[in-house]
C-alpha cells in the first residue's frame, strides 16, 4: 500500500462521514419506500421488487450509488477491519433516527446496545487513529 | 414462514459480507495494477452482483419487519467482517480492534434482540 493519501474534500475520512450520513439517509428511505409498498402476502415478495413502485426507492437507490463509490473510495485507503467496523456508527444513528422520524419505540434494553455500539466505537477509533499517523 | 425468514435472514448476511470483501479486494487490485486491470473490474463486478441481491433481499425483509428490529442483525457481520478480513485480506488485527469490534456487535445484537 502506498503512503499518498489524500486532503481536504478528498480525504478519506472526511468521506468517511459523508458516508454514515448517507447510509441513514437511505435507509429511512428504503424502509419508507417498502412500507409504502408492502404486500407480504405474495412469496416472491421477499425479493422486494414491489417495492420499486414508491419513487422513495428509487431516490434511496440513488444515494445508495453514490453512498457505494464513496466507500469503495474508502476502501482504497482505509483497511476493512478499521473502515468497516467504524462505519457501524450507523448501528447507533439508524435507531435513534426511527426514534425522531418514523416515530418507532426503542426499548431500555435497545438503548443499552446502543451504548455498547458507542463504547465499542470508541475503543475502535485507537487503532484507526494509529493507522492515521502511519499513513 | 418463519424459516423462511431465518434464511433470507442469513443469505442476506452472506451476500453482504462476501460482497464487501470482493470490494476490498477489488480496490486493493485497484492500487497495484489500477482500475482498468481485467481482475480489477471482474472482483468488483462480482461484489456488486452480489451487493445487489443482499439489497433486493434486504428490502424484502424490510417489507415485514420494522427497521430498527431487523437493521441491527447486520451488526453481526461485523465480527465475521473483521475476521475474514484479517484471513483472507492479511489485514493487521490487534487486541484492541478485536474487543472494540467484539463490543460494537454485542451492542449490535443487543439492540436487535431488545
Amino acid at each position: 500500500m502506498t503512503n499518498h493519501r489524500p486532503s481536504g474534500f478528498a480525504n478519506p475520512w472526511f468521506q468517511f462521514v459523508l458516508n454514515i450520513i448517507g447510509v441513514v439517509i437511505y435507509e429511512l428511505l428504503l424502509k419508507a419506500g417498502a412500507a409504502a409498498t408492502a404486500d407480504p402476502a405474495k412469496s416472491w415478495s421477499w425479493f422486494g421488487i414491489n417495492a420499486l413502485a414508491s419513487p422513495l426507492t428509487w431516490l434511496a437507490i440513488a444515494v445508495i450509488i453514490l453512498d457505494l463509490v464513496i466507500w469503495l473510495y474508502i476502501l482504497r485507503y482505509i483497511p476493512l477491519s478499521i473502515a468497516f467496523p467504524l462505519s457501524r456508527t450507523v448501528d447507533v444513528l439508524v435507531p435513534i433516527s426511527c426514534w425522531l422520524i418514523l416515530r418507532e419505540t426503542i426499548s431500555p434494553l435497545r438503548w443499552g446496545g446502543i451504548a455498547l455500539v458507542i463504547i465499542g466505537l470508541v475503543v475502535v477509533a485507537k487503532p484507526a487513529a494509529e493507522l492515521e499517523e502511519r499513513l | 414462514m418463519i424459516t423462511i425468514a431465518v434464511a433470507v435472514i442469513l443469505i442476506w448476511l452472506a451476500t453482504f459480507v462476501a460482497g464487501q470483501l470482493l470490494f476490498k479486494r477489488a480496490m486493493d487490485l485497484s492500487r497495484k495494477v489500477g482500475f482498468r486491470n481485467r481482475r480489477t473490474i471482474s472482483v468488483l463486478s462480482v461484489g456488486i452482483l452480489v451487493m445487489t441481491l443482499s439489497f433486493c433481499l434486504n428490502l424484502g425483509l424490510l417489507q415485514r419487519f420494522d427497521l430498527s428490529y431487523l437493521y441491527p442483525f447486520q451488526g453481526s457481520s461485523i465480527i465475521i467482517i473483521t475476521l475474514l478480513a484479517a484471513i483472507i485480506l492479511k489485514e493487521k488485527l490487534t487486541p484492541r480492534l478485536m474487543i472494540g469490534t467484539l463490543l460494537i456487535t454485542a451492542g449490535v445484537v443487543l439492540v436487535s434482540m431488545s
